[in-house]
């Protein structure tokens, strides 16, 4: 007796322990601010990717660091600092002075809760995410991998280009932060000598609020109210003072409306063909090449996932031809019915190393995408080396430039090959992870997977290995997972080496190296 | 003689089915020096599930289907108090044709351990009060990945079991029993570094909801207590966590309720000592999601003193 009371008191103990203990998981990245490697004030002369130069939009300029209108703005930024609350406080710590990273992280959270790919209808038919109704359902986009790149590679190439615009004002009117003015301010963020005026803060929000919006529509109360907060953040920060957010936002503006133009007009809208068009496509190849990829669900869906994604307007390849790979092995060849038996091989001993690859590469439904995983590691990249606002930007723009090219080529050879997956061709082969909506050959994850290793390597000499080798493993995984075959993986990260090499000649030669 | 039972981890919660969901939960304890050795199978399917709460099916998984065999031991340490160990072996695998072509899964899954003790005795003219306790334990013993829904064999977490347990036998052979649980789940652990659960987690640790389940059993005792038979309902309820998404796979982080009800029976062999047989049937008729599962068992009991 004296023994089981003993017992329930301990399992009672255990419960209060464990009830006490919370579940708190990481849903952003904890960094603390940090001092930038550098502060590039020839950054105004890099070249940027939309507009001719960083003159290129116009400012106000700034009112002088003496005049009554500043000096009031100062004394409200000092009483607005006086009163902040906990929340401020910790609304401030958390954008921190590199906010490139937290609308980053809000493109990648939009990106996951967007990718859902829509459902049959009762009677087996499918309908498409409409833009013009984007409630749905299906709601308006399923941000699918080629979704969302382009997504990423407009929202930072329209950071990279208004900071580019922003640091050429900072430095062509080197107005002082207001903690720099008044001593009495004590900064949040660490002490960064760079100019205040106009805010690169406003321009990233600004920029980030205009160009996710454009791309989740449904967003858009959301995407203020991140905007609003961050606006403020600035101004409590003790970094900026209301005239340099207006300044910045007005960078923010005009920038975006340059890009969404781009945008609108980059075939994107075309680029989920009609079923007529589609079956040309596969016509076409089977014509060419004996062989046509078809959709192996249930019901079956009767378009694949944008086939025109390949004739979308490139960042810096003229012509997708030049980037278009090889013929894959043609069906029943020696080297096509040997990969047979290396998928088979996998199928049937998959290791738990093996699974734990697939699984760590699979970035499927649901999630960020690929293109999304690679946003991630370059996140850590800039916070390990301590990158400036402009410099982050630079990095993701370039990333995010190299792997939409390597999406655009990879579906370009998608659908000019159409080349079939594993489970059509044998019936008997499982995966372990969904067989996607689209030719095989190449697979997409090599070649965002490689384009967007080469940009890293190239940014962060020092890991070139280490993400050519992530690069390597994210090829192999769709082969361990099923879904690919070993050629479409191998061709697929030459292709994406490729490539990145248009874009990593742009970025030699913007003035920042 | 008719106090020797074993007890039954019949759980089915999700889609998982984690056979420790519903722990030892019948009213009666072995005596002390006694022991039961039970083997368990059971074929548990599902077409059909709910998504949120909407009730639907899938071509991409067509019918999905889950056989498990359990070993189970119960040792009557004293007369008031009893221990329990177990561990399913479970395999899963969808019909064919499907539009998926996933690979099935397979292995060992929790190991659960349970303890058993009787707080209230009182017997009257009318029939007899009963009032148990249990504490259960079960943990992941394989390296079976929960993070792949609807295949995964088990939830992958940790969970501790708070049970309370009422029974009223009345002396013609009925017999009214509740029981009301509180299921603590630690981490599942994926082998990704993101997903989604309302907003983004950096992380592969999900974090498994906390449950309470209920359950309401009549039973009765037929032909000089050598047969028993019960019809029971059973709800579980996960106290937060997200809800499958459109045309998604269901994560373990989802808010799982079900209801199900069950039809169960056991037979004591009058002539081969110690030896009995369990047949078992249940269905979940309500669920958030949930498959909706319909499982079918049967089972030896074996009894027998452990010392003299």
């Amino acid at each position: 007796m004296q023994r089981t009371k003993l017992v329930f008191g301990f399992s009672l103990m255990t419960l209060l322990f464990l009830l006490s203990c919370e579940k708190d998981l990481p849903t952003y990245y904890d960094f603390q601010g940090y001092e930038f490697a550098s502060v590039d004030p020839e950054g105004g002369t890099w070249k940027p990717i939309l507009i001719d130069n960083g003159a290129a939009i116009r400012i106000p300029a700034p009112e002088t660091t003496t005049s009554a209108p500043y000096l009031r703005e100062v004394a409200e930024v000092k009483a607005e600092m006086a009163r902040m609350s906990d929340t401020d406080v910790k609304a401030v710590t958390y954008w921190t002075q590199n906010p490139i990273i937290r609308w980053n992280e809000i493109a990648l959270e939009l990106i996951a809760k967007y990718n859902l790919i829509p459902g049959p209808n009762a009677d087996g038919t499918y309908t498409l995410p409409n833009p013009a109704n984007p409630n749905g359902p299906p709601v308006f986009p399923f941000s699918h991998p080629p979704y969302a790149v382009r997504a990423l590679a407009y929202l930072s190439v329209a950071q990279y280009d208004g900071l580019i615009s922003a640091w050429h004002h900072k430095f062509a009117n080197y107005r002082p932060a207001p903690f720099i003015q008044d001593k009495s301010i004590q900064p949040l963020y660490a002490d960064n000598v760079i100019p205040s005026y106009p805010s690169d803060g406003a321009v990233v929000a600004t920029v980030s609020r205009r160009m996710l919006t454009q791309m989740f529509p449904l967003e858009a109360d959301y995407l203020e109210e991140r905007e609003a907060e961050h606006l403020r953040c600035l101004l409590l920060s003790g970094a900026n003072v209301q005239s340099d957010v207006d300044a910045g936002r007005l960078i923010g503006d005009a920038i975006s409306s340059i890009a969404l133009a781009r945008a609108a007009n980059d075939g994107m809208k075309n680029a989920q063909a009609p079923k007529a068009v589609s079956d040309s496509l596969a016509a076409a190849a089977l014509n060419r090449f004996g062989w046509q990829w078809i959709n192996q669900e249930v019901p079956q869906r009767p378009v694949g996932l944008t086939p025109l994604f390949g004739r979308v307007k490139m960042w810096s390849v003229d012509k997708v031809e030049d980037t278009r790979p090889i013929p894959p092995p043609a069906i029943g060849s020696p080297a096509y019915e040997a990969d047979i038996a290396v998928l088979r091989d996998y199928a049937e001993n998959m290791t738990q190393d093996k699974r734990r690859i697939a699984n760590f590469w699979q970035d499927g439904l649901g999630t960020y995408t690929p293109p999304g995983h690679w946003n991630e590691f370059t996140k850590e990249f800039i916070v390990k080396y301590r990158l400036n606002p402009l410099r982050s930007a630079r990095t993701f723009a370039y990333l995010n430039m190299a792997m939409m090219d390597g999406g655009i080529s990879c579906w370009d050879a998608k659908y000019y090959y159409h080349y079939p997956r594993p489970i059509q061709t044998d019936q008997t082969l499982t995966t372990i992870a969904g067989t996607p909506n689209f030719p095989s050959y190449t697979s997409g994850h090599s070649v965002f997977s490689a384009a967007g290793a080469e940009v890293l390597a190239y940014i962060f000499p020092e890991e070139a290995n280490l993400v050519r080798g992530w690069a390597e493993e994210a090829a192999i995984s769709r082969v361990y997972g099923g879904i690919h075959w070993t050629f479409d993986a191998t061709v697929g990260t030459n292709q994406g080496i490729e490539v990145a090499r248009y874009t990593i000649n742009t970025a030699r030669n913007d003035g920042a190296d | 003689m008719k106090q020797l039972f074993c007890l039954l981890l019949l759980g089915a919660v999700g889609f998982t089915c984690p056979l420790h969901a519903q722990t030892p939960s019948d009213a009666i304890l072995m005596n002390v020096k006694q022991a039961c050795i039970l083997l368990d199978y059971n074929y548990a399917r599902f077409d059909h599930y709910w998504e949120g709460e909407v009730k639907r099916d899938n071509q991409t998984i067509a019918m999905v289907k889950r056989n498990t065999v359990m070993p189970m031991v119960a040792v009557g340490i004293f007369d008031n108090l009893n221990i329990y160990a177990g561990v399913p072996y479970i395999t899963t695998e969808s019909t064919t044709p499907n539009g998926g072509k996933f690979a099935g899964a397979s292995g060992f899954q929790d190991l659960t351990g349970a303890v058993k003790y009787r707080w209230l005795n009182k017997q009257s003219e009318k029939g007899q009060l009963t009032g148990l306790a249990t504490v259960g334990f079960s943990t992941p013993i394989s390296t079976y990945l929960p993070d792949y829904m609807p295949y995964s064999i088990g939830l992958g977490a940790t969970e501790l079991a708070y049970r309370a347990i009422v029974e009223y036998k009345y002396k013609s052979g009925w017999y009214l029993r509740g029981a009301g649980a509180y299921l603590w789940r630690g981490y599942a652990e994926a082998e990704r570094e993101y997903y989604y659960n309302n907003g983004s987690y950096y992380t592969s640790l999900m974090d498994v909801p906390n449950a309470i389940t209920a359950e309401s059993v009549v039973g009765k005792w037929l032909f000089a207590n050598s047969l028993q038979i019960e019809a029971s309902y059973f709800s579980s309820k996960s106290m937060s966590g997200d809800d499958i998404r459109a045309y998604s796979a269901p994560q373990p982080t989802n808010r799982v309720n079900i209801d199900r009800i069950g039809v169960f029976a056991h037979y004591f062999s009058p002539k081969l000592t110690g030896l009995g047989v369990v047949a078992y049937y249940n269905r979940v008729v309500n669920g958030r999601n949930a498959a909706e599962m319909n499982t079918t068992g049967v089972g030896l009991t074996y009894f027998f003193n452990y010392r003299k």
